[in-house]
């Protein structure tokens, strides 16, 4: 039982604090950890990072070795890293890089630090905060309630199919495709099948989260010329398992649920002005007035719904 | 009846439900306000208490009723009036999934659609759809009766033990061991006699009766009231 969330707003504003409230809201779904993926206002070029480190001890070394690495690549950092530590081994972090020659390229050999430093994000705009803790604990530590952006997604984590840490907790980013990120609530039971293909196309796992598999196989048949909406409606009949899972792109927001009805998805959408949970009370926290409320509860749905209430078939 | 107003919000759910349990013992009508669709409202609820829910409510609204009479004026979160022995539950708008699961009596009435699983595992009493019923409803329910007014979804009927499911519309789909037959007059009028006190008998409704098929049943005795004492 985990909880999730989606938030797009109708202009630019404070899309961090709604989430925080939509999460807090179902902080009794998972204890475990908590995470949001914030779509900021995109740049024009150049990506921003976010991460984690695991041993505060080396952090200079390995920062070293990691500008290396973007040298290499003909990039570098725009400004200093900005470090979130406390009493934890591990260790946040944000940066801001100019254009690596090949994104995917130098994601594949960034990856190499992984067992040091592990990207969570990259993208224009998407950046995705997880940590241990409930909604309100991790908000505060990484001060989500400021972020101001477009849209978003949000989890509060129990941890069932891997380990409680850090890392393995929501979003994920669907590792090298820019922009993307997801969050499920489920369990897939045809996980190492799936894995293994997806290992042999070349692409990399760095936990052992079920969900990390779905942001991939999504991005990837995203890859190979569907649309998300096509995409989508395939995992129902493709991924085997009980899931109600939102995937976001820089466009919008789309969901897909599996074949029994399990997991549920609450929507309110004000003409473009929207928010989706697990649970009804969750999304009454960012629309407090009785309103009508959407009740994605039968089985095998997709949805999308476009940022600025534009359509969405990205 | 007195009646008296009780604020939810952000307050702790377990202090309503104390007020709302006080309310009740002095004999009072009660109007349950800003309920923001709060989980767990109006748990275990007495008979004779009369209970308004001014908006949405949230998971197991009602559960384990045993005798009192809800409204809610506007939806309902999944599991509403679980497991209730008596009353009578009145939903304005849609109920979300497992209304009225392992109920045994009583009579839950949704004006809008239901969701997945709808009575799933009921052991008695009736749930009346006005709507649909959502995918799987009727899902291994052992007694009472389903009525849906609207149509059904996917699966309808599945695993049906020994209970029945009732649709004036159209099914999307039945589930496994499910065997749609003519019902008797006697059978109709039993119907519209649980119809009746909600103003919604209709003569003309072409009703389809769904009961088990009987082939998933594990029991060496045919006769249904011999095990359904549990």
């Amino acid at each position: 039982m985990c909880g999730i969330a989606g938030r797009i707003l109708s202009a630019p504003g404070n899309v961090g604090r709604d989430l925080v409230d939509l999460m807090d809201a179902q902080s009794h779904r998972g204890a475990d950890s908590t995470g949001f993926a914030i779509y900021t206002i995109p740049r024009d070029e150049g990506y921003v990072l976010r991460g984690m480190g695991f041993d505060k001890e080396k952090i200079d070394t390995d920062l070293d070795d990691f500008k290396n690495l973007l040298t290499d690549h003909s990039a570098s950092l725009k400004s200093e890293p900005s470090i979130v530590m406390d009493h934890n081994k591990h260790y946040c972090f944000k940066m801001e890089i100019t254009e690596p020659k090949d994104l995917r390229t130098w994601v594949v050999e960034a990856d190499s630090l992984a067992q040091r430093m592990e990207i969570q994000s990259c993208g224009r705009s998407l950046e995705i905060i997880k940590d241990t803790g409930s909604a309100a604990e991790v908000a505060e530590k990484h001060n989500v309630r400021e972020m101001v952006g477009t849209h978003g997604l949000g989890h509060a984590r129990l941890a069932t199919e891997s380990s409680v840490l850090p890392n393995a907790s929501h979003p994920f980013w669907a590792r090298p495709f820019s922009d993307m990120a997801i969050v499920h609530n489920g369990q897939i039971t045809d996980y190492y099948t799936w894995r293994d293909k997806l290992q042999r196309k070349g692409y990399r796992f760095l936990t052992e989260n079920d969900s990390e598999l779905i942001a991939i196989w999504v991005s990837d048949q995203m890859k190979a010329g569907m649309t998300m909406e096509q995409a989508l409606k395939k995992s129902i009949n493709s991924i085997d398992g009980i899931f109600t899972y939102m995937i976001a792109g820089p466009a919008g927001i789309g969901f897909a649920k599996d074949r029994f009805a399990l997991k549920p998805l609450v929507v309110i959408d004000d003409n473009g002005d929207l928010a989706a949970a697990t649970e009804e009370q969750a999304v009454r926290r960012v629309f407090k007035e009785e309103c009508d409320v959407i009740n994605h509860d039968g089985p095998s749905l997709t949805g999308l719904w476009g940022v600025g209430n534009r359509s969405f078939a990205a | 009846m007195s009646e008296v107003e009780i604020e939810v919000g952000d307050r702790h759910i377990r202090e309503i439900n104390e007020d709302i349990q006080e309310c009740c013992s002095l004999g009072k009508k009660i109007r349950i306000v800003n309920t923001l669709s709060r989980h767990n409202l109006g748990i275990g609820l007495p008979p004779g208490a009369e209970i308004e829910f001014e908006g949405s409510v949230g998971y197991f609204c009602g559960g384990l009723n045993t005798g009192a009479k809800l409204n809610i004026e506007r939806n309902a979160g999944w599991a509403l009036g679980e497991g209730m022995s008596e009353g009578h539950i009145t939903v304005g708008g849609y109920a979300g999934m497992s209304a009225g699961a392992a109920m045994i009596g009583g009579t839950i009435h949704i004006k809008g659609n239901s969701g997945p699983r709808c009575g799933v595992a009921m052991k008695g009493g009736n749930i009346v759809v006005e709507g649909t019923i959502g995918y799987q409803s009727g899902f291994m329910a052992h007694s009472g009766k389903i009525i849906a007014l609207g149509g059904a979804g996917e699966s309808c009927a599945d695993a049906l033990w020994a209970g029945e499911v009732w649709v004036a519309g159209p099914v999307k789909s039945l589930g496994v061991d499910v065997n749609v037959i003519e019902p008797t007059q006697e059978d109709v009028d039993e119907v519209d006699e649980i119809l009746e006190p909600l103003g919604l008998v209709d003569k003309s409704r072409e009703w389809r009766k769904m009961i088990s098929g009987q082939r998933l049943w594990y029991f060496e005795s045919r006769d249904a009231s011999a095990w359904l004492m549990i």
